[in-house]
């Protein structure tokens, strides 16, 4: 099968194209799809692109940013609204990589990638989709995005983080461009110097990017100090079953899992 | 970094002016790299350039019961499917140019496969997309067989057979063993005498070259019915005298042009990619380009092997090892690519930088459903080196000793006998060793800072001690029999062997391990043994004569030659 190239002025005239053919990829920045290409992968014949500039685009209003999905790495990394997402943006590739790299395409990333989509489920993700959806949780699409046809992401809008409550960490052995053993987001609002409505989220621990719930749950109301954080550690791993690959093991990634949260949780925020 | 030399410490020993070391040096090809402008084999297209992919195997261990390319054969830009009948000479093992081993491995396997990833079947196609695609659509009958991925499981009775040359999944060394053995003195005498017994056992798994350039090669059809090949093989004439076998061509109707290596690390020398790029040239008349794709070059690329180690250690409580025994296990993978050699190798630097006078090693080159392991960075060596200085931590901490003054009191010194018969000389591990102490601010005691490499050595230490030899292992007794090696375990009292040549130490020279001088180098009390008796029998146990030359064996076959752990290379 030779492939074939369609574009489209806009991307919901790709999503329809996507639809009614099992064997089109909508492709983003090409990270993945032209790695599959080079591989000879079967599973598609044709790739569809859109030149649609509201893919491109990032706008704050007051605390919520939008972004387009065509947006790169390297885009978010020049943009100030979204210097909370640098550290993450950061850990994708090297330069090359973070160039063509799409803010849409790292949420349909296969294990172990993934990592800006982790940092962005604690930033309460919503979407829009290319067919005019509007407001599906980011957890909702990690989900069940292996399910055809996968949707068209236009763009997320995500909140801003309070002052200093954003943390992230991505565990690799190779540095500084390995893939992730365990990649962990933590957003840590806090009242009274209590934590309110923590969220969590891990990377490369299981099929996709995931919340935590039972470590959000046992940080709430606590202090971020080694007695407040204690109860959360020790559920670090509750309810999440991480994968065994090339990098690590199931058992490896549970011994860790807990070491590494509590050092994210107890850094000092910077 | 600023780089120190001590030339005073063997200022008398040899010529230090060194014209590299410490100077700047600018690699020969950088200036080629850093520009872009180096050349390398993928540079070289030609009009009309056709490309190869292979039909892999996706079983461990499979016979084939048939394979169907009815519906590849019909796919646009096929141009040529390449079957195991159309190999010339479809059978070789990389050694045969050296005639050590025997044929083992196919370069496409139609019969059966004995590894994930082994080639079946090789399609030419106008694109490397329509030669994928045709691979895709290739339909082999495989008939799943039970498989093997443990190098001990794979020496049990009733373990699959790997590689139908060596039926008893292991390698046949010297026609004779199923393993390479090394016998210097007597271990098992000099267990019963050590203060402290002390066993490892030690892992290492494969490592994958990971070369930034994939194996590859390009071949087109030059003038005068010859051959040229563009190829990214660390070995050049190797790969041109491989290629001339498979293909049962004169190696001089081949003219391989290699380059710059995109690294290689021992990864581009199995001589893989360079027969099946010709061939294709040879059947279509047409430049052909064969190239692994990055899965490929891990799951395919032979890697360096895994290796796995048991130790064992008879200790004085003043830190001397007295008596070493390993038992080790190659996994040579599927087939045996160089992993007979490697075992040679690293038997020969046994038992480590370390005078210890009884020493006694079987090391094993296992045929597992892995993954052929083949060459890389000091393969054979470094993985037994890990082993070997594990074991020295974990006996330091046994006698409650400084690692490092454990080193130095064990260390080879000038004159000493090295378990393979070679004497010990510019040894330096001493001095190594008291630097390395000092500059990491460990500081070891004053008597271990007067040592030197340069004395105590020779004299009794440059003995070759009586040795015991024994016939354990012949090839296939441990498959008939049922006897998996073990490695802890005291071996059965050794056969006698044919009568030993005249003249040699008797028993009485054994040394007294129980009572040594305050530092080493040891002197041993002669005559009477102050420890238990040996428990080998007293009269005449089998002995080896002379340092340099193992017991004559039978010469088989004339021309024939082989390595040897103790000569090197011979021709018998």
């Amino acid at each position: 099968m030779s492939i074939s190239v369609k574009t489209f002025d806009s991307a919901a005239e790709a999503a329809r194209a996507l639809i009614g053919d099992r064997t089109a990829r909508f492709m983003g920045g090409g990270t993945l799809i032209m790695r599959d290409i080079n591989e000879g992968e079967q599973s598609f014949s044709t790739i569809l692109l859109a030149k649609d500039q509201a893919l491109k685009q990032i706008h704050a209003r007051g605390e919520q940013i939008v972004i387009g999905a065509g947006v790169t790495m390297a885009e978010i990394l020049s943009s100030r609204e979204l210097d909370f997402l640098h550290p993450a943006a950061r850990s994708v590739g090297g330069p090359a990589i973070r160039n063509m790299a799409t803010v849409g395409g790292n949420l349909f990333a296969a294990h172990p990638y993934g990592d800006l989509a982790t940092a962005l489920l604690t930033v309460d993700a919503s979407l829009v989709l290319a067919g005019g959806e509007q407001g599906m949780p980011l957890a909702d699409l990690l989900r069940e995005r292996e399910r055809e046809p996968r949707p068209v992401v236009m763009s997320l809008t995500v909140t801003r983080p309070q002052q200093r409550a954003f943390r992230f960490k991505k565990v690799s052995r190779v540095k500084p461009k390995g893939v992730s053993l365990m990649t962990i987001a933590a957003n840590l609002p806090q009242q009274a110097g209590r934590i309110s409505g923590a969220r969590i989220a891990y990377g490369s621990m299981g099929a996709a990017p995931m919340r935590v719930p039972a470590v959000e749950q046992a940080l709430e109301g606590k202090t971020l100090d080694e007695t407040g954080i204690a109860q959360a550690v020790t559920v670090a791993t509750s309810g999440v079953e991480p994968p065994t690959d090339a990098i690590a093991s199931t058992w490896y990634r549970h011994e860790v899992a807990p070491v590494h949260l509590k050092r994210l949780l107890l850094e000092r925020a910077s | 970094m600023s780089v120190e030399f001590r030339k005073d410490l063997f200022a008398d020993e040899r010529d230090d002016n060194l014209n590299e070391i410490g100077k700047p040096t600018r690699r020969q090809d950088i200036l080629g790299h850093v520009t872009g402008r180096s050349p390398f084999y993928d540079d070289h297209l030609f009009e009309g350039l056709l490309h190869v992919r292979c039909v892999r195997s996706p079983h461990h261990h499979a016979r084939i019961r048939s394979i169907d390319t009815s519906e590849a054969e019909r796919m646009p830009g096929v141009v040529k499917v390449i079957r195991a009948s159309d190999v010339p000479n479809n059978f070789n093992t990389l050694l045969s140019l050296l005639n050590f081993g025997r044929d083992d491995e196919p370069l496409i396997s139609d019969k059966k496969v004995a590894y994930i990833g082994e080639p079946v079947l090789a399609i030419v196609a106008d694109t490397d997309r329509q030669a994928r695609d045709a691979v895709a659509a290739v339909r082999v009958d495989y008939q799943v067989l039970p498989h093997v991925l443990d190098v001990e499981d794979a020496l049990k009775p009733d373990a699959p057979v790997v590689n139908e040359t060596y039926p008893n999944n292991t390698f046949d060394y010297h026609d004779k063993y199923d393993h390479q053995k090394l016998r210097f003195g007597d271990v098992e005498t000099a267990f019963s005498q050590a203060d402290k017994i002390i066993e490892g056992r030690y892992q290492m798994s494969p490592i994958e070259q990971a070369p930034i350039e994939t194996n590859g090669a390009i071949a087109a059809p030059e003038t005068n019915d010859r051959f040229v090949c563009y190829t990214s093989t660390q070995a050049l004439f190797f790969s041109l005298g491989t290629t001339a076998k498979l293909l049962n061509v004169s190696s001089n109707r081949l003219h391989f042009i290699g380059g710059t290596v995109g690294g290689g690390f021992g990864g581009k020398v199995d001589s893989l990619v360079e027969p099946m790029a010709i061939l294709a040239c040879m059947l279509t008349g047409k430049p052909c380009r064969f190239v692994w794709d990055r899965p490929e070059e891990m799951q395919v690329g032979a890697p360096r092997g895994a290796e796995r180690w048991y130790l064992k250690d008879g200790v004085m409580n003043d830190g001397r090892i007295i008596a070493r025994k390993f038992t080790g296990y190659f996994d040579a993978g599927a087939y045996t690519r160089l992993s007979s050699y490697a075992i040679i190798k690293g038997t020969a630097h046994l038992p480590g930088p370390y005078t210890i006078p009884n020493v006694s090693s079987d090391v094993f080159c296992v045929y597992t459903n892995r993954t052929p392991a083949t060459a890389m960075r000091g393969f054979g060596v470094t993985g037994v080196d890990f082993a070997i200085e594990s074991q020295m931590d974990r006996v330091a901490q046994a006698v409650g000793m400084h690692p490092v003054e454990l080193r130095i009191v064990n260390a080879y010194r000038d004159g000493d006998m090295k378990a393979h018969r070679r004497e010990a000389k510019n040894c330096a591990l001493i001095e190594c060793a008291q630097v390395a102490a000092e500059k990491a601010s460990w500081p070891i005691r004053d008597e271990f800072k007067r040592m030197s490499s340069l004395h105590g050595g020779g004299g009794e230490r440059a003995r070759i001690p009586y040795t015991v030899t024994d016939e354990n292992g012949r090839i296939g007794e441990r498959r008939s029999g049922g006897v998996a090696p073990r490695p802890t375990t005291v071996l059965p009292p050794a056969t006698p062997a044919p009568p030993p040549p005249a003249v040699a130490p008797t028993p009485t020279a054994q040394p007294d391990y129980a009572h040594p001088a305050a530092a080493p180098p040891y002197t041993p009390l002669s005559p009477a043994p102050l420890g238990p008796p040996p428990a080998t029998p007293q009269p005449s146990p089998p002995l080896t004569k002379e340092p340099a030359e193992p017991p004559a064996r039978q010469a088989n076959r004339p021309g024939y030659s082989r390595f040897a752990s103790n000569s090197g290379f011979r021709r018998r």
